[in-house]
């Protein structure tokens, strides 16, 4: 056994020796372990998922663009969480309670003999000094008990006030009569809702974003809670959580979002993973197929083989991209179904390549010889005729790839592929129908294409190399 | 060149019964894959897809036989054969058309697009791969094999939509959809010269992805054959190269150039589909794919026997043509 591993780390070494002679496929080797780097540590590269929505607005730039004139104001992320400390009171009524409570707020009011109303009103204040975004959004968590009679109510409000003074009620809970626990669930206003454009006095097709922030300036986020207490016994409590409020950027991480706010750059990371996969799994299906079919065929001869050569050649004859489409369409979109179909239709060229290469080798003394002594078929196809076979397994093996790579992207970029997987051609899809041409995206439709061909690129050149290596007839030739 | 009549005719007899059978089991195959797979592995019936759910049973079982859906497989599959064959290719089962009539509203743009590009593919692809074989080992033939494998490797998808950003989006010299304007010009010239305006981009699209692989094929082709040792007796008598590359090499480099050729035309449909899609080309490729989409399967079949035939056919050409100038091939 251990000869057997020295001569084999021996190959291995002069192999590695001779391709350092070949610079292109030098290239490709180190293009790829780049790709399957990256690969690998997905999710160290790119921090946010793939299938994450709305991390900044819809169609946001790369972060990058802010360096060019013009685009030094577009709108950046603001993400405000607001606890305890951070409110600044504004206004308290006697005799309501408001304290720091285990991570949240608690508003007390106890009843008296008279039924009243106490308010609480909470500020805060931050400077906005970009253009006007197009989208904010806030998520109020709250808590309301009343622990006595019918009758007490709690009710709180939101609003923005503008440098000028202009106040904007985003969010009205309307009056709370029972006990509430919205802190897992919390109330939220968001400026795409239509009823709240339409409260405030604009039109459903404006931006509430860009008519509220249309300033640079002071603006202030207030909240508003007003307590009726009946009067009689008990209380009324109030908790609020950590106030969310956030301004969607129109820059945002490296390559900008699309239509969903999704970020870019992830998906470009993690469809490396799919290619990838697909690329290298499918290769090695339809070369193993092909090997079986091949070998058999060759072997064999008659019969066996035409029968075999009759269903190899009915495959070839079949166009394998619209029957892909149409098998694709109802067998489902799962990336393993998808990755054995594209094997099942790609293994044809390699059968009959290798078949008339068994047949070349089945023809000549060694075997003959062997047969003559009477091996059995097994010992000859394993100990003769395949170790022939090995340089043309491995280069198939590399020259395979490319072509299911790029199968799997056009399937991809005709919608065909799993949807729950990043691809690059579902990008490219995605960047289609979704209008980043209309917008000129460019960084969204060039990446992922880029990724592709520079990827197929690293197998062609790698099976270049190992084709000028390992096929002696080829290098006689140059 | 006495050509021996009885032999070539008992050898394209021959071919011909290869290329039926050939036929027959592909169609079979795709009655398989596409009918019987989804209905009875899968249980997927598809005409759930086409009737509308408000129906009534009987109204549905009307339309089912209408489109013969009620017959057991073995005679929908003998129908199916014997319809494609007699140029009868059924209804689709969406627009109630004839298929043929609406294959044939579409098959003058594909033909004229995909035509178009592999004529000039290989005359191109001939051009530049013998010129770099020609000139082999110098910067030129360096150039053409990098820029070959480089472009080979580009999606055609993705060089039809860089190509729409950059010339239909930023620069706005081509259309960005569609075969014609709307609504068609009437002047026949302001016509075609629409029409070609629209078949430029998609057209370039097809260029790029095939000429490259095309012109390394030939390359390689006539590379292996200058190794050969006629070659070196061509050179030894004293003729030029390019005596030796017209008279000698060409001529055994003909067989396997003409049955790529033959095998192109399969590629017309299939490059239709992806070409198509991505510029709105009303063609069969994207009707092909939109016809999968929805489960309409008279026209998935008819679309995909067409194709089949079309290759069969072409290769069977490929074969004469081939048995005419190479006697040594019928006598095997």
């Amino acid at each position: 056994m251990a000869s057997i591993n020295t001569t084999r780390i021996e190959a291995v070494k002069s192999f590695l020796s001779e391709l350092k002679l070949h610079k292109t496929g030098l290239l490709g080797l180190g293009v790829l372990i780049l790709y399957v780097f990256v690969a690998i540590f997905a999710p160290w590269i790119s921090p946010v998922g793939p299938n994450e929505t709305g991390l900044a607005d819809s169609y946001a730039y790369p972060s990058w663009f802010s360096i060019f004139p013009g685009y030094e104001n577009l709108p950046r992320n603001i993400i405000l969480k607001l606890s305890y400390e951070d409110w600044h009171v504004l206004h308290q009524s006697n005799g309501l309670e408001y304290v720091e409570e285990s991570d949240l707020s608690k508003i007390n009011v106890k009843s008296g003999n008279v039924s009243t109303v106490k308010d609480l009103l909470l500020e805060y204040a931050f400077n906005y000094t970009f253009n006007p975004p197009k989208r904010f959004s806030g998520k109020i968590p709250f808590k309301v008990e009343i622990n006595h009679a019918l009758g007490s109510y709690v009710r709180i409000r939101c609003s923005i006030v503008t440098p000028k003074g202009r106040v904007y009620e985003v969010y009205d809970s309307l009056p709370i009569a029972n006990n509430l626990t919205r802190l897992e669930t919390p109330a939220t206003y968001d400026a795409r809702d239509i009823s709240l454009k339409l409260k405030l006095g604009f039109s459903p097709h404006d931006y509430l974003g860009e008519k509220i922030f249309n300033l640079k300036g002071v603006y202030k986020l207030r909240l508003y809670i007003s307590i009726f207490s009946v009067k009689g016994d008990g209380a009324v409590n109030v908790w609020l959580g950590v106030n969310e409020f956030r301004i969607y950027g129109m820059l945002y991480g490296i390559l900008g979002t699309d239509n969903l706010g999704c970020d870019l750059f992830s998906n470009l990371i993690y469809g490396t993973r799919v290619s990838l996969m697909v690329g290298i799994l499918a290769s090695v299906i339809s070369v193993s197929i092909g090997l079986v079919v091949g070998v058999i065929s060759g072997y064999k001869g008659r019969i066996v083989d035409q029968i075999l050569m009759f269903f190899t050649d009915t495959l070839l004859f079949t166009p394998i991209l619209p029957l892909l489409i149409a098998i694709s369409v109802f067998v489902g979109k799962n990336l393993y179904l998808e990755i054995a179909l594209i094997a099942l239709f790609s293994w044809m060229v390699f059968a009959r390549n290798t078949r008339a290469y068994v047949m070349s080798i089945r023809d000549s003394m060694f075997v003959e010889s062997a047969r003559a002594i009477g091996a059995p078929d097994i010992y000859i196809i394993f100990r003769h005729i395949l170790p022939q076979l090995t340089p043309i397994i491995y280069i198939n093996l590399v020259m395979r790839v490319p072509g299911a790579i790029l199968l799997e992207a056009t399937l991809s970029f005709l919608n065909l592929g799993d949807p729950s997987v990043p691809s690059w051609g579902r990008m490219l899809y995605n960047a289609r129908y979704a209008g980043a041409f209309f917008r000129f995206m460019w960084w969204w439709i060039i990446p992922p294409g880029l990724a592709i061909t520079f990827l197929a690129l690293a197998f062609v050149l790698l099976g270049n190399a190992l084709d000028a290596i390992l096929n002696p007839r080829l290098q006689v030739r140059r | 060149m006495s050509v021996g009549g009885g032999g070539l005719l008992k050898y394209m007899g021959k071919r011909a019964v290869d290329r039926i059978a050939v036929v027959l089991s592909s169609l079979t195959l795709q009655f398989l894959l596409l009918r019987v797979l989804p209905y009875y592995v899968l249980g997927i019936d598809p005409s759930f897809f086409f009737l509308n759910p408000n129906l009534t049973e009987a109204q549905r079982e009307l339309i089912r036989k209408q489109f013969g859906l009620d017959e057991s497989l073995a005679s929908q599959f003998v129908k199916y054969v014997l319809s494609l064959f007699t140029g009868n290719m059924g209804f689709s089962f969406y627009t109630r058309r004839p298929v043929f009539s609406e294959l044939m509203e579409r098959l003058p743009n594909t033909v004229l697009l995909l035509g178009t590009a592999t004529v000039l593919t290989i005359i191109i692809g001939l051009i530049v791969g013998i010129i770099a074989v020609s000139k082999r080992g110098t910067r030129f033939d360096a150039s053409i094999i990098g820029s070959s494998i480089f472009v080979s490797a580009f999606p055609l998808f993705y060089v039809g939509l860089l190509l729409l950003l950059i010339f239909g989006f930023y620069l706005r010299w081509f259309p960005i959809a569609g075969t014609i304007s709307r609504p068609p010009p009437r002047d026949p010239v302001i016509y075609v010269a629409d029409l070609l305006r629209h078949m430029a981009l998609p057209l370039i699209t097809l260029l790029i992805t095939g000429i490259g692989g095309f012109a390394l094929f030939i390359r390689n082709l006539f590379l292996t054959q200058l190794g050969e040792d006629y070659v070196l007796t061509a050179r030894a008598k004293g003729l030029n190269e390019r005596e030796v590359m017209v008279r000698h090499v060409l001529r055994n480099v003909l067989a396997p150039v003409i049955n790529i050729l033959a095998l192109e035309f399969p590629g017309i449909i299939s490059g239709a589909v992806i070409v198509e899609t991505v510029f709105s080309w009303y063609g069969v490729g994207r009707w092909l794919f939109q016809a999968a989409t929805q489960f309409d399967y008279p026209v998935v079949q008819a679309v995909l026997f067409i194709q089949v035939a079309l290759t069969v056919v072409s290769l069977y050409i490929a074969d004469l043509i081939i048995a005419l100038i190479d006697p040594r091939v019928r006598l095997r």
